[in-house]
């Protein structure tokens, strides 16, 4: 897991965003991170986000959740599968936190409000380059009533390959008080006092939470699919 | 009794025609009995000492010589003759029926006699009576029996068959005889005291339960009513009117008794109605032992009554029973059925609608006692088992009603949450109008004025402004699950700690107590306002390095401290910060607190306020 401080290249990143005042406040704040405005490409639909997405593989995609031609999750949801390596930021105005949940839950691995500064925004991407993800009390406190809900399974070897990949998808105890701390309103700094870890590894640890929310949601997915006769 | 008139003429019609078969009867060998069913009979009054010379009608027993005599009250004698071998052997001689009292003479010698052949009379009837005659009183050849019968026309005078021949046989049948007859009799009147002192002393006990007591007390008069069956002398009464027409008010007294146990054992109570027939059974207990010479040769009207009484208790009872089926009322009501089937038969016996010599009731009785013991015993066993589960019945229903009631809480609980809830989101809406309107409608009068030519960067502040407090007014909004201050405070602390950070400013936040804390939303949003406005100040006036945000809540209080190490002011020369304090201190004041602000310049700002955590009136 890349938490240690090794920048994530940033020279091919996509901003999917239909609003031509918001593309160009992004490509603003993205400029800072990717050094030349030669390396931000722009679409403004689904149907040409997955076009420039196959031709160019980006590292990043900023995606925002209303688009024109469809729903900006299921575009998170396709990257995620089909271009494992672009780490896709869903992008929202107010950002309620059903939606954000949603977005974390199709693969991605964190989420920018258009009502935050733009200092606020190019914090969250320089958190995002680092290889860490972002996340705020209520999406933490959501995660942790989601994790409650859905228990695992005691390990055993008989188990089945889909209950094993639920059982990866397990948190961590490190993990659940992260969040626990998250939860509270506690900053990056402070959970890295408390914790005796490096605000960076935090954030790679939020990264990977996120990265279990999404497989989870997947083997849910499968799994409901199968009970109900769908695979 | 026209019914009985005509069974009259029947059987004097039947007399006349068996009139040929009046003749000697011959006893053919030593094993042999014969009933001797022809005789001849003559009236004669109370003090005939010899039978009649005249006047002799031949008849046919069984007699009952009320249907040809009618209103003959004193003495009948019968004549009867056989035929005895001359083989010098004894036989048995059987006289099953006589009422009421007889003296018995064989051949003219007198055999047996009854202690009271006048009024009060002996009550013979009431038993067969055996005699073993021999020689010289027994001749061979022709011998003559005379039976001199005392007896009243109102209560069935007559002979019955008298029968004669091997002694064994006879006396065997005339023990059978005697066990129908009589044995029964005692026998049912043992079980009935045993069973009525039973359930009266159960009732001693237990007067709340009063169908054991009105149980008790029919048994009682039932057995009184039995007496009639049992015994044989008139005493202490001075007539026979007197002993039957006593004897019809304890029938007529254990049947009313006997409708009110039932009625109380379903759990009725007809008062008027039952003290209408108490005083009744009452009356013809008077009327028995005052006016006797009614009471006695009318006994049929109580007789009636009583039956009545009876049936309509049981058929009353047992149609309550298949409307309200229940597992002892069953066992009543079908030892009910015995007494109402067998009593119809008896009935009819008693009023000679039809002739027998032996009332079934008395046989079947015991069995009649037994089941309403068993129903009784059941009940009682019952009761005592619900005593017994009392306690886990108890402790059952405390738990269903605890169970009922915490739900009932539970939903009134909900329902008044709901409604503050309602409550709170309407002040909220209002307060959109209120306060965030306010501030929209404050900003553009601001960024409006002509005399001031807004600087862009000013007109974004404004907005940004605008911006947080719409922020905070959502977070409150949305996020009503998260009732403590504890959760609705994390937002407001993350983000201001990634804004602090962002401008280097160092902040620290020490929150405590405020885990279970629950202000209402209003409360919420004018504290995260304060907040939010103290921590503006510090990020933009104060140039601090530090910041540090204490919220804790003990004691019913909740003290709020904003404390940075920046500029500071001078506190009387307010304008110096801005419009921000009048709005920090109308916030506190609204919180029911009043802002302490201590700042010097140089030396850093300090805002502090300690307010109540129940809402002011």
């Amino acid at each position: 897991m890349a938490s240690t401080g090794d920048h994530i290249a940033f020279d091919r990143v996509l901003i999917v965003e239909d609003d031509a005042r918001t593309q160009r406040r992004l490509a603003q704040v993205l400029l800072e991170l990717v050094g030349s405005i030669d390396n931000i490409a722009v679409a403004d639909s689904v149907a040409s986000a997955k076009t420039m997405v196959s031709s160019s593989a980006p590292n990043l995609a900023l995606v925002d959740i209303g688009l024109p031609d469809g729903n900006g999750l299921e575009l998170i949801s396709w990257i995620d599968q089909h271009h494992g390596d672009t780490i896709t930021v869903a992008i929202s105005a107010w950002g309620h936190e059903e939606v954000v949940l949603a977005a974390l839950r199709s693969g991605a691995v964190g989420y920018l409000m258009k009502e935050r500064d733009d200092a606020e925004l190019v914090a969250a991407l320089h958190s995002v380059r680092r290889g860490g993800a972002l996340i705020d009390p209520l999406i933490a406190r959501r995660i942790l009533a989601f994790v409650q809900l859905s228990p695992t399974e005691p390990f055993t070897p008989t188990l089945s390959a889909q209950a094993q990949k639920r059982n990866e998808a397990a948190l961590s105890e490190r993990e659940s008080e992260i969040l626990q701390f998250v939860a509270q309103g506690f900053s990056n700094r402070e959970i890295a006092d408390l914790t005796g870890l490096s605000r960076f590894t935090i954030e790679g640890y939020t990264k990977s939470i996120y990265r279990k929310l999404a497989v989870r949601s997947r083997t849910a997915a499968v799994f409901e699919a199968k009970s109900m006769g769908l695979l | 009794m026209s019914l009985r008139a005509w069974l009259a003429v029947l059987f004097l019609l039947c007399t006349c025609f068996a009139r040929s078969a009046i003749a000697e009867q011959p006893l053919t060998d030593d094993a042999a009995t014969i009933d001797l069913r022809s005789a001849e009979a003559a009236p004669a009054g109370w003090d005939s000492q010899t039978p009649p010379a005249a006047g002799w009608v031949p008849v046919t027993l069984m007699d009952f010589w009320d249907s040809r005599w009618p209103h003959h009250d004193g003495v009948v004698w019968y004549r009867l003759r056989w035929n005895q071998p001359g083989n010098g052997k004894p036989v048995g001689l059987l006289v099953d029926y006589a009422s009421m009292a007889y003296a018995l003479y064989v051949n003219g010698s007198l055999i047996y006699r009854d202690p009271q052949l006048v009024e009060p009379l002996s009550r013979s009837w009431i038993r067969p009576h055996y005699f073993l005659l021999d020689q010289p009183v027994l001749r061979s050849g022709s011998n003559e029996l005379m039976i001199r019968v005392s007896g009243l026309s109102a209560y069935q005078p007559g002979l019955g068959t008298v029968t004669v021949g091997n002694p064994e046989r006879v006396l065997a049948l005339a023990r059978r005889s005697e066990f129908v007859r009589y044995g029964i009799h005692w026998f049912d009147e043992c079980v009935g005291a045993v069973f009525g002192g039973l359930f009266f002393i159960l009732w001693l006990l237990r007067r709340q339960d009063s169908y054991y007591g009105w149980y008790a007390l029919s048994t009682l008069f039932s057995s009184l009513y039995t007496l009639n069956f049992i015994v044989s002398s008139p005493w202490p009464f001075d007539s026979s009117d007197a002993w039957q027409g006593l004897n019809v008010a304890w029938w007529f007294a254990a049947s009313v008794t006997f409708g009110i146990f039932l009625l109380r054992y379903v759990g009725v109570q007809w008062r008027r109605f039952e003290r209408g027939m108490l005083v009744l059974a009452a009356s013809l207990l008077v009327l028995a032992l005052f006016f006797p010479r009614v009471a006695g040769p009318y006994r049929d009207v109580g007789v009636l009554l009583g039956a009545l009484t009876y049936y309509a208790a049981m058929l009353g009872f047992i149609g309550y029973t298949l409307w309200r089926p229940r597992a002892d009322y069953y066992a009543l009501a079908a030892s009910l059925l015995i007494p109402i089937a067998v009593s119809v038969r008896d009935l009819l016996l008693y009023l000679s609608i039809i002739h027998g010599d032996n009332m079934w009731m008395a046989a079947t009785s015991p069995l009649t006692i037994m089941g309403m013991g068993f129903a009784l015993a059941y009940r009682f066993a019952v009761a005592m088992r619900r005593a017994e589960n009392y306690g886990v019945e108890l402790e059952r229903e405390v738990g269903a009603a605890t169970r009922a009631l915490t739900e009932t809480m539970g939903r009134e609980h909900g329902l008044a949450l709901n409604n503050a809830r309602i409550t709170e989101r309407l002040n909220l809406v209002r307060d959109l109008h209120d306060g965030f309107g306010g501030s929209l409608l404050g900003a553009i009068g601001t960024l409006e004025d002509p005399r001031r030519r807004q600087e862009p960067a000013q007109v974004v502040a404004v907005l940004k402004e605008l911006r947080d407090d719409l922020r905070l007014v959502i977070d409150t909004t949305t996020h009503e699950q998260d009732t403590h201050l504890g959760g609705q405070i994390a937002p407001l602390r993350h983000r201001w700690s990634q804004r602090l950070e962002a401008a280097d400013i160092d902040s620290r936040w020490s929150v405590e107590g405020v885990d279970q804390l629950n202000l209402g939303a209003m409360r919420v949003l004018e504290l995260l306002r304060f907040l939010q406005e103290a921590l503006t100040n510090v990020l933009k006036h104060s140039r601090a390095s530090q910041v540090h945000v204490r919220i804790h809540c003990e004691d019913d209080k909740l003290s709020v401290d904003v404390r940075d190490d920046g500029l500071g002011f001078v506190p009387n020369a307010a304008e110096t910060r801005g419009a921000g304090l009048p709005s920090l201190r109308a916030r506190a004041t609204r919180l029911g607190a009043s802002l302490c602000v201590a700042s010097s310049p140089g030396d850093g700002t300090h805002l502090s306020f300690i307010a109540p955590i129940a809402p002011q009136p």
